[in-house]
């Protein structure tokens, strides 16, 4: 089982790779520019620019037909946000608890999982195939059950949260601790060390950029568990107000939720990003 | 994870979580006297007997959630596929879109589904829509990264045969992204089924959505109906999953998870 979400490469990482698809290129000059500072942050922003430019001057509403308050304009949308911004605010600060107390209880059960499954593993394995097959249980069938058992509050998205980002911390962990190397084990056990002081030096050690890897998918799934866990009973945050506000077609409000969604997204990764960089400088690829 | 599981454990894991539950089901309804005890734990064999009584209902909406969620995700799939192709051939094209497909995994996508439901209104080709999106971008990052794990020494070896950029990629570098958009699918397939269902949630006529929500409303009487919908949803999002790798067993066998010993998985 593959293991989520590609890790990102940065941008400066991507152009680095292929010296040789490099120099096969026929239009060297041209890939040259595309290499350049320039070229590197202008060309996305300018593409960036270019796509709310065209969405402004209603370029989408003519080429599909659309009406303004189907598709809200971005001027619109900013305008929204702006009046909106305390309530905004005060909303994607809820959903963000909900994420990150629910990404903190599910990834800590799934390290559980894989650590189980690590020192008895006869009968730990199957554990961790049920844990995967709940990965595969869609959040929406998840969200009523949490809601009957945990009521309308934040406890039933804790939970929705917490079961989608189990499997991909169990499946990360078991693997990072299952692929330590033999030589490490060996050394080990020359010392007499116990099977604790192995776990806790070798095996917990040596998963842990995989431990990470598995917290940087959840940070994304914890988001949208959050989000689609509060469409259905909930009386706040941004989930709740997205889908109120389209129900109400009050367009404008919900991409404004959107994006403050995005921006809490993006912020919540970025953070998991650099703790990653924190406690794993010594680990290859964090090496510049 | 490996390839074989050994199938006693699981088997008994099954077996003691559904006991458990039967158990739990019954004291609670029983003994504790909960409020709603069924609605919160019903029993498993009740739950069962619902799924055979309204098996034909059940089969018929989860196949509309289930044609509709299928036709997005290949949509998607293929967009994403060719995409990744066109970033790898292209650094223009890189330049431009992988900012944005990165960025676009860090953003709740699912959100969109409402409003995707609010631009078009056509519970059809909102559901293939949302599907496609969710799709798209898991897909086109994950073949990227296949796409660009070619050893150099395989290419200069193309290079020096003087292979033109069609065979580098026909033989080199489509057969090895295979891995990476197979992990990119086994990703998209239950979330383009979730996404599907969350449309039908907000206000479709068909679908496995749809009866999950009415039964959800109707209250205490149809609880056991109710959480057949939800095991269906469920395992509609594990057919999925479960089609792509049977796929990539037959059109990429040689990786080593699939090695029956030796190797690592």
């Amino acid at each position: 089982m593959e293991s989520g979400i590609a890790t990102p490469v940065t941008a400066a990482e991507a152009g680095k790779r292929e010296p040789a698809a490099e120099a096969a290129k026929p239009a060297r000059g041209r890939a040259r520019l595309s290499d350049s500072a320039a070229g590197r942050i202008g060309l996305p922003v300018a593409a960036g620019v270019l796509f709310i430019a065209l969405w402004e001057l209603q370029a989408f509403h003519r080429m599909l037909n659309l009406k303004v308050y189907q598709l809200p304009l971005p001027s619109a949308i900013a305008r929204t946000m702006r009046d909106h911004f305390d309530i905004l605010l005060s909303y994607a600060g809820y959903t963000l608890a909900e994420a990150v107390l629910g990404m903190l209880v599910g990834s800590a059960v799934g390290f559980l999982v894989a650590l189980i499954a690590t020192a008895w593993p006869r009968w730990g394995s199957g554990s961790l195939f049920i844990v995967a097959s709940l990965n595969a249980v869609p959040i929406v069938a998840l969200a009523p059950i949490m809601n009957l058992w945990f009521g309308s509050g934040m406890g039933s998205r804790i939970a929705v949260v917490a079961v989608t980002t189990m499997a991909a911390m169990a499946i990360n962990a078991h693997k990072g601790m299952n692929m330590v190397d033999p030589l490490a084990l060996d050394l080990m056990r020359s010392y007499a060390a116990r099977k604790r002081q192995m776990f806790r030096y070798v095996r917990v050690a040596g998963s842990l950029p995989y431990v990470f890897t598995a917290l940087k998918i959840n940070t994304t799934a914890s988001m949208i568990g959050a989000i689609v866990g509060e469409f259905f009973v909930s009386s706040r945050g941004l989930g709740y107000l997205l889908s109120n506000s389209i129900k109400v077609a009050k367009m404008p409000l919900g991409w404004s939720c959107i994006v403050m969604a995005a921006i809490v997204g993006i912020l919540f990764y970025l953070v998991v990003e650099r703790l990653e960089k924190m406690f794993i400088r010594w680990h290859p690829s964090q090496r510049s | 994870m490996k390839a074989r599981v050994r199938w006693m454990p699981v088997l008994a894991w099954g077996a003691a979580i559904l006991l458990v539950w039967e158990l739990v089901s019954w004291y609670l309804l029983e003994r504790a006297e909960v409020e709603m005890a069924q609605s919160r734990l019903p029993y498993v064999h009740r739950v069962l007997a619902a799924f055979g009584t309204y098996g034909g209902v059940l089969a018929k909406e989860g196949w509309i959630t289930f044609t509709n969620a299928a036709w997005g995700f290949l949509a998607g799939a293929a967009a994403g596929a060719l995409l990744a192709v066109l970033m790898s051939a292209s650094r223009w094209m890189e330049r431009l879109a992988f900012p944005y497909a990165v960025a676009s995994q860090m953003v709740p996508i699912l959100g969109l589904a409402p409003i995707v439901f609010g631009i078009v209104r056509n519970e059809d080709l909102a559901r293939v829509l949302i599907a496609a999106y969710i799709t798209f971008f898991p897909v086109a990052l994950n073949m990227l990264r296949g796409l660009r794990s070619v050893p150099p020494a395989s290419l200069e070896l193309m290079r020096a045969c003087a292979a033109g950029p069609w065979s580098v990629y026909r033989k080199l570098r489509l057969p090895a992204s295979l891995p990476g958009l197979f992990s990119g699918l086994k990703i998209a397939a239950p979330l383009a089924v979730t996404g599907a269902i969350l449309v039908e949630l907000m206000g479709a006529s068909r679908g496995i959505g749809v009866i999950m929500l009415r039964n959800l409303y109707y209250g205490p009487s149809h609880v056991y109906m109710f959480w057949s919908t939800v095991i269906t949803g469920a395992l509609l999002g594990i057919l999925s999953y479960a089609i792509v790798s049977g796929i990539e067993r037959i059109a990429a066998p040689w990786q080593p998870e699939f090695r029956s010993r030796g190797g690592d998985a």
